[in-house]
This record gives C-alpha cells, structure tokens and sequence, in this order.
C-alpha cells in the first residue's frame, strides 16, 4: 500500500532530530551529509516547522532539470536525483519554491529528500510523532458525499 | 538476462547494458575519466578498458572499453589483467607529461604508482585531458556553446572563434564536470564570468545571495515553463518562507481547536 | 601512346614524332621502329606494349577502361560493355542472387581491412531496419597513393555501376560518394557522370524500367585522414565532425543515420561490374585462394617505372619491383617496400618472395591497406622512415582518444630521439612498450596501426636503430644529426661551385685549392654534394 510522509508542525518541538537523523543517514565516507529536512520557525511562539521536499506532482525540479536527473521513484513516490547524472548546473535549487534542493558543500554536490528510499530516518526518529510515514489514510472508500 | 564472469565472479545483468554499467553496480572499480551519467559513453580516455575472452575463443583476447561494450552471455572479463594494468599505467604516464602541473592527474597516476612520467614532458601542457566532458554535457544541456576545435595534439576545447560563446548561459556545468578542475570562472556575487563571457547574476531579493545567471533563469523559464518568479528568492529564504507559510496554517488550526 | 588494334606502343612521343607515327602505323600499319620502347636503352625494341614486362604482368579488371576510353562521355563506356552488368543483375537477377555472386567471387574490400564483400552485403540486405545505404569510400588519403583518384577521375562509371548494382542487392534507394575536396577533377568526373547515368535512366527513378531507383550524390570532404575510417566517414557524411566512434556493433547494421550501411571502397566497386557479367567464379580463378582477383597498386619510390598497376592476387614483390617496377633505380640495392601506407609496414629483401596478398602481408606484419607501395633503396633510413610515417599520423591525428593523440606524439619524439641522435637504449624499450599500449588501446584503425611504421621497421632492421642509438650513426647517411659532409683531397680541384651553393656559408677555400666544410657550421641539406661534379664531397 502506497504511504505518505505527513508534517504535523504543531507536534513539532523545535528539537531537530530530524536533521540529526538525516544527516546522518545520509553519511558518505565517514562525511555527515546535510540535512534535507530544517526544523524552521513558524513565525508565532513556540511554533516550528520542518520544511522537507514535499515531492510535489508537477515539481519545478524535475522541470527545470536539462538532463534528467531527478526523476520519481515509483515505489516510494519520491523524486530522486541521480548523483551520476547530475551536472550541478543548480537549476533544481534555483527553481524549488519550497527551498528544498539544496547543495551540500562538504560532498560537492546538489541534494534532495530521498525518503531514504522508502524509511525516512526523520519520521523514525521523531520523538513527538510530527513526521509521520504511514499507509495513506485517504481512501476513496471513506470518501463520502455530504449533503 | 545474460551471464558473464567478471574477475572470477558470476555476476547477471539486463541485454544490452554496458559492461562498466554492470561493473560499476557489482562494485568493480576501474578508472574512467571520460564517463559521466549525464552524456553517452565516448570512449575517449580508453581507462576503463579491460580484457574479454569466452570459452569458446580458443584462447583469443580482445582489449575493449567497458564503457561502450554491450554485456554478452558467457564473457569472461578481467579488469585488471598484466596487459590492461600496464595499458592504464601507459595513459596514466602519457598524461603526466601532458598535463605535469595537474594535481587530479598526480593524483590518478599515483594510484598506479606512477610518480614521474617516462616521457618527455609538455612544457606548456595545460590541464585540459581532452575528455570533451564539458562539450558533451553542453550539447546534452542544449546549448552546444563549446566545442572541441582541431585536431590531434594541438586539439583543444574552446567557444567558437574563440570569442564570448552567443549561446552559452553561464550554468558552469562545464566547469562543475571538468575531471581536472580546469575551466575555471569566476563570481563576483552580482556577476559572473565563464569563457570570457560576462553574465548577470540574480541575486536573492530578501538576502542578495547570488541564485544563478539571468540568462539561465531566462532560459528556463522558456523552455521548461517555470515561472520567473521562483528564481528570485534564493533556497534558504524560499524554506524561511514555506516554514512561515506552514505555520500560518497551523496557528489557525490551533486557535480553531482552542475556540 | 598505344595504337590498337596492333597495340603498338610509343614512348614519351613528341609532336615531330605525331607525321612518321601516322604514316607507319596508322596508313601502312607497320610500327615506326625508330620510335618503339627499348628497354634500359637496350638496342631490341619492344612493339607491343603487352609484351613489355611493365604490363605482361599486368591484369586489368578495376582499372579495365583508364586511358581506353573517354571519362567524359558514358557512350564510351557503354561501347566497351559498361552498365551490362547493371542490366544483367536488374533483369535477369534477384537481390540474392546477386550477393550469391559477390559472394561467389571471394571479392574481400579493397579500402584495407579485407573483409568478405559478399558477406557484408548479406548482413546488410538481411537486416530488419530501414533505410538501407550505399556508400563509396572515395577518402584515398595514403600519401603516395593514387589508385582510386585514378578510377574516379578515369572511370568514374564502373564506380557508379558497382554501387547501384550493390543498392540492388541491398535494397536500398540512396547512396553516397564520399570524395576528399582535395580531389576537384575526381569530384567533377564523377558529378558529370552521375548526371549522365541519371539522363540515362540508369540512375534515379525507375531504372531501366524495372521499377527499382536509387539516387546518388557525392559528398565532399574536408581531407582528414581519419575520414577514411568507416565510423568517422559515416559520420561526416551525416554531416557531423569527422571523428571515429567506438563501435563494437558493426557499421553494416548501424552505419550512416545508424541505418544498416554497404560501405566500400572505390576499387571494391569498380570491380563489380566484371563480376556480374563474367560471374563469381571467373573472378575467383584469379589470384589466390584466400585473396581472389586482382588488386591496384601505386608503385613508386626508388624503381625505374613507377606508376599505376593492376596485378592479380599472389604475385611476388620481387615480380612487381623488378619486373613491373624495372627494378631499383640506378642498380642500387634493394633495402625495403613499404605496403599499406602510413599505418602499413616496411618489408625488408628476404620478403621479396612474399606473394602479395591479404593474409600474407599480415603475416609479415605489414598490411595490404589500399594499396600504396613504395619501394626503398639503400639511401633511405629507416629510423627517418619511421619518423616521417609517425609524423603524418600524429598530424592526422583526430586526437579523440588518449593513446593516439598523447601516445603517437611521444612515440614520434622518441624516433626523433633515435634520428637525432640524443635517445639511450632504454628509449627503444620504451617505444616498444608504448608502442603495444597504441596499439591495444586506441580506439580506431588510425591509432590501432599507428605504431607501424616503428614496430616493423625495428623488426626487419633492429641493427639500423642500434647504430643510431649506440653508435650514433646513420647507416644510411641520411641523418642530419648523424652524418658529415667532407670534401675529399684528390677529386677536388677547386672549381668553386659547392662554396656559393651553401646557404649557411659553411664552405672556404680559394679557386683551384682544397675547398673545406666548417662542420660547426654545416647543417648538412647536402646542396654542395648535389651540385659537385667531381663527386668530391662524401657523406661520413
């Protein structure tokens, strides 16, 4: 069954695990990548949210990509960049209006949320249950027409 | 699905694939600097050249590029033969005497502990190994802006009648791709310059950090259909913005749930 | 000049001669026996050119109508039986039986590598894919060869005819001749006569009323060696850069456009007219077993006649350099033939016996390759042989690929090395071992056969490159660094001619006296010793 990654910011502490576990995950030769996902203020007290890729359906990245890098997972759902054929013209970065392309400079290349190809470590490791990976809730069956 | 052996191993792969594909996913490192994902195999800088027989060859040996030989039932490969070690030991030390002040060919030459090259030395060898990455990766970008000029030893890459290249966007793929860090470029933070080319950056509007070349920008926003828009706030301040956003929502969900 | 039916032949004939000619031969048919070829100034003349060794040897099949006929008019070649074999494979053949034919006559191409006609153009008639081409290899680009110039621009037809006859048997319906620009009459023959077959109803639509067309076009190119290189020709006539692609799928099914591809050379073509009129096995009771018919040569270099010959298959290089060729000029020795242009090898006096043929020139590490075949005296340095083969190949160069453009680069500054005067021995170890590396790992012909003008002249004359190395000698004296002019005592008697001869004004003395060479001067270009005639200037 297909699942979701869902953001709950007012479970979110502000505690960034998820950046920890993300960065970590995404370890190369003993080097910490960077984090894909920013516990980031909300703009009111107390208030966080971690903006990740939201791995939108028609995504600027995967449009704005020359030689098709970036291209959908089937099976997670994810946009995934292909580090081999990447060329680093940063067109993806420049073009996500969420900010969720980005460039890591200790590895030297472009970087996105790869739902860690079907586990996300943010979601496992968050203490408070704001990022959550479940089977999708919404099913056509429990639709029902009001009225 | 094919059968082949490499280095002693039975590995299976899909009909069709390359050979360095298949060795690249089972793992078995060989140099090949003329490759990258994003362009066709070129089979130029012949690194990744291994030795191939099959049973049935009655001994015979062929010496191919990995890079651009298609898997077949019944291969036996070596990647690191006598003959294909001293091959690469050759290109490596053929390098080192074109390109001697190149830290990337030290660097791959030292791997196959060749420390001095064996023949005379180019004195005015720049670091250019001629792979024709950049060009390659520019025509698949759909610029085609540079372009490898003559030919032989004196062949080099260059934008047409070595002027400012009309088509170039100053994306710097070239240089980003460039084995040996050879192109260079510079950026001012509101200008750029590549191939003796100046651009404009655009820079973010709520923190000035440059974001990319207004051509580039302009480029995308034609042929891929983005809007223009997008390119004007750099990737921190747009998560800045998704986050306030976000928490705009959420802060109506809380007073909702508290009234 | 020949006059046929008699085929009396006359030598170098001028225009006094043209009165006494007309009048013997032509009113009288006697020969004019004043004017008839006397070989090396023998007192027997010869009347019939076919019993002159030059072409007794001789057999004509590509080179069938060059000077029989008119280049510019198709009824010329029509009269001596051209487009019969057309007519005969539209009418009275199928496509398979044509390539049974091909086949048939064992006809491998002539353009080098020697690959089975007939088989290359059963892969492409079988192949799925669609469209089929035809292309002609008209890129001659060996230095001192002529072979396919000559047929172009002296029969262009018979290239023509072997073509559409081929797009019959293929079933294809467009073809290409690539010529080298540098070739302007062979390009403008065989324009000229792509037209008249065209008007003819030869070429075109509907030819010959048989329902089947083809259309031809020439397609100019920019003389880069490497253009003779199947991938790259295919790719310059598709209208990219000249330069080979790595292949392991053969262009015969993914050849111009990546459509199955015929592509031979000029010579293969010409020679499939006789073919298919005289049949498969006409052509293979020619020349050897392995190696059927006859090939092209252009014999030059150090023999007394030089020129185009047509020889069939199997005959020895002592035949072609001493009965054909007249033997070395000046009687001086014999030292080495050099087959297959740059990319070929040198074979030395014990090989005189070697019957020419594909396989067997392979086998002395030297190579058929088109067809040049220059012949080499005691006066030539190998070592400055090698050199000057290594040079025009890192020229030409395309320098895609690392270890021909890097590798025959070093290797050519290592020969200089040797030439020079300035390598160790350890310089020859080197050159072998870059030599094997080219050799496995160049991508296309031109690197793979690049090393051979080193790798088989070092193996016939290993002790001419040790004198130069160890000795810093030239045995040939021909050197630069490795020689000295020296005026000898005795013969010179002070005429005075060589000192204004010298550009570097090398040489003193006065008139009537022991003139003297000042070697930290000399830079040895050898105009004193050509200009002495008292032979008093040695080369030591």
């Amino acid at each position: 069954m297909k699942k979701q990654f869902s953001v709950d910011p007012n479970l979110c502490t502000g505690c960034r695990t998820c950046e920890l576990a993300c960065s970590f995950t995404h370890t190369v030769d003993g080097k910490a990548g960077r984090p894909r996902i920013y516990a980031t203020p909300g703009g009111f007290e107390d208030l966080w949210v971690p903006v990740t890729c939201l791995q939108c359906d028609d995504a600027a990245c995967v449009k704005s990509c020359l030689v098709d890098a970036l291209k959908r997972n089937p099976e997670t759902g994810a946009i995934e960049l292909n580090e081999a054929v990447c060329v680093k013209c940063m067109a993806c970065v420049a073009a996500c209006p969420f900010g969720c392309a980005l460039v890591d400079p200790e590895q030297d290349k472009v970087i996105k949320c790869d739902l860690c190809g079907g586990d996300p470590a943010c979601a496992r490791f968050c203490p408070t249950k704001a990022l959550t990976y479940k089977p999708s809730e919404l099913k056509a069956s429990k639709i029902k027409v009001l009225g | 699905m094919v059968r082949l052996t490499i280095n002693g191993r039975v590995v299976q792969a899909e009909k069709g694939e390359m050979l360095l594909v298949v060795m690249n996913r089972e793992k078995i490192s060989v140099p090949a600097i003329c490759n990258h994902g994003a362009v066709e195999a070129f089979g130029a800088c012949r690194l990744c050249t291994v030795e191939i027989t099959k049973n049935d060859w009655n001994g015979w040996k062929n010496y191919v590029t990995s890079c651009l030989y298609p898997v077949e039932d019944g291969l036996i490969v070596s990647t690191h033969s006598e003959t294909v070690i001293n091959l690469r030991k050759t290109l490596l030390d053929l390098h080192l005497a074109r390109h001697p002040h190149s830290e990337h060919v030290r660097q791959w030459a030292m791997e196959y502990g060749i420390t001095q090259t064996s023949f005379e030395e180019i004195p005015d060898g720049d670091d250019c190994i001629l792979c024709a990455l950049c060009t390659r990766i520019c025509d698949r970008m759909g610029f085609a802006a540079i372009s490898t000029v003559g030919r032989g030893h004196g062949k080099e890459v260059a934008p047409p009648l070595n002027e400012p290249p009309p088509d170039c966007t100053g994306c710097l793929a070239c240089a980003q791709c460039c084995p040996t860090e050879f192109i260079t470029f510079s950026d001012s933070g509101t200008s750029r310059e590549i191939w003796g080319k100046q651009f404009e950056m655009i820079t973010c509007k709520e923190c000035s950090k440059p974001i990319l070349t207004k051509d580039f920008a302009e480029t995308l926003s034609k042929t891929r259909n983005i809007p223009a828009d997008y390119f004007e706030v750099c990737d921190e301040c747009h998560r800045k913005a998704t986050a306030l956003t976000m928490g705009k929502i959420s802060q109506w969900q809380r007073e909702d749930t508290a009234s | 000049m020949v006059i046929e039916p008699r085929g009396t032949l006359y030598p170098r004939v001028k225009v006094k001669d043209v009165e006494k000619i007309i009048e013997s031969s032509i009113v009288n048919d006697e020969p004019e026996k004043t004017l008839l070829y006397s070989p090396n100034g023998n007192s027997s003349s010869v009347e019939k050119y076919k019993n002159i060794p030059f072409y007794a040897k001789q057999q004509r099949i590509a080179l069938r109508n060059l000077g029989m006929i008119d280049q510019y008019r198709i009824e010329d070649y029509i009269a001596t039986g051209g487009y019969q074999g057309l007519a005969k494979a539209l009418t009275d053949m199928t496509p398979e039986t044509i390539v049974d034919e091909v086949k048939q006559s064992g006809l491998r191409g002539r353009g080098g590598a020697g690959f089975s006609a007939g088989r290359k153009w059963a892969t492409c008639a079988s192949a799925e894919e669609t469209p089929h081409y035809v292309i002609c290899n008209g890129d001659e680009g060996d230095p001192g060869a002529f072979m396919d110039r000559s047929i172009m621009e002296g029969d262009p037809h018979s290239v023509l005819e072997g073509m559409i006859i081929c797009a019959r048997a293929v079933n294809s319906h467009e073809g290409y001749i690539y010529v080298r620009e540098e070739y302007p009459l062979a390009i403008m023959n065989l324009q000229l006569a792509i037209e008249q077959a065209t008007s003819y109803g030869l070429l075109g639509d509907n030819i010959l009323g048989t329902g089947f067309s083809f259309t031809l076009k020439v397609s100019k190119g920019g003389g880069a060696f490497v253009c003779g290189e199947s991938s790259a020709l295919m790719r310059s006539v598709g209208g990219d850069v000249g330069e080979p692609r790595a292949k392991y799928v053969r262009s015969v099914l993914k050849g111009l456009h990546d459509k199955p591809t015929v592509l031979n050379n000029v010579e293969s073509f010409a020679n499939i007219p006789p073919i298919i009129v005289n049949g498969g096995k006409w052509f293979a009771s020619i020349g050897t077993e392995k190696s059927t018919g006859t090939k092209a040569f252009s014999l030059v270099g150090k023999v007394r006649n030089t020129g185009l010959i047509e020889v069939p298959m199997g005959t020895t290089l002592r035949e072609i350099i001493y009965d054909i060729g007249g033997g070395i000029q000046d009687d001086r020795p014999f030292k080495a033939v050099q087959t297959g242009g740059p990319s070929g090898g040198c074979l030395p006096k014990e090989k005189l016996d070697l019957p020419v043929d594909f396989d067997s020139l392979t086998e002395a590490d030297s190579m058929m390759g088109s067809g040049g075949m220059i012949v080499m005296d005691d006066q030539t340095c190998v070592v400055d042989l090698a050199k000057y083969f290594l040079k025009f190949l890192v020229e030409e160069s395309c320098g895609k690929c690392t270890p021909c453009r890097e590798g025959l680069y070093q290797l050519h500054s290592l020969v200089d090395k040797m030439s020079d005067g300035r390598a160790v021995e350890s310089d020859l170890v080197l050159a072998e071992n870059l030599s094997k590396s080219i050799m496995i790992g160049s991508l296309c012909g031109l690197g793979k056969s690049g090393p051979n003008p080193f790798i088989s002249t070092l193996k016939y004359f290993r002790e001419e490159y040790i004198a130069h190395i160890r000795d810093k000698k030239c045995p040939a004296k021909v050197c630069p660094s490795l020689i000295s002019y020296e005026i000898i005592e005795g013969p010179c008697d002070g005429c005075m001619a060589c000192a204004p001869a010298c550009a570097v004004k090398a040489i003193t003395g006065e008139k009537g006296k022991l003139h003297v060479i000042d070697q930290n001067i000399c830079d040895r270009c050898g105009a004193c010793k050509a200009i002495c005639t008292r032979q008093a200037i040695e080369i030591h």
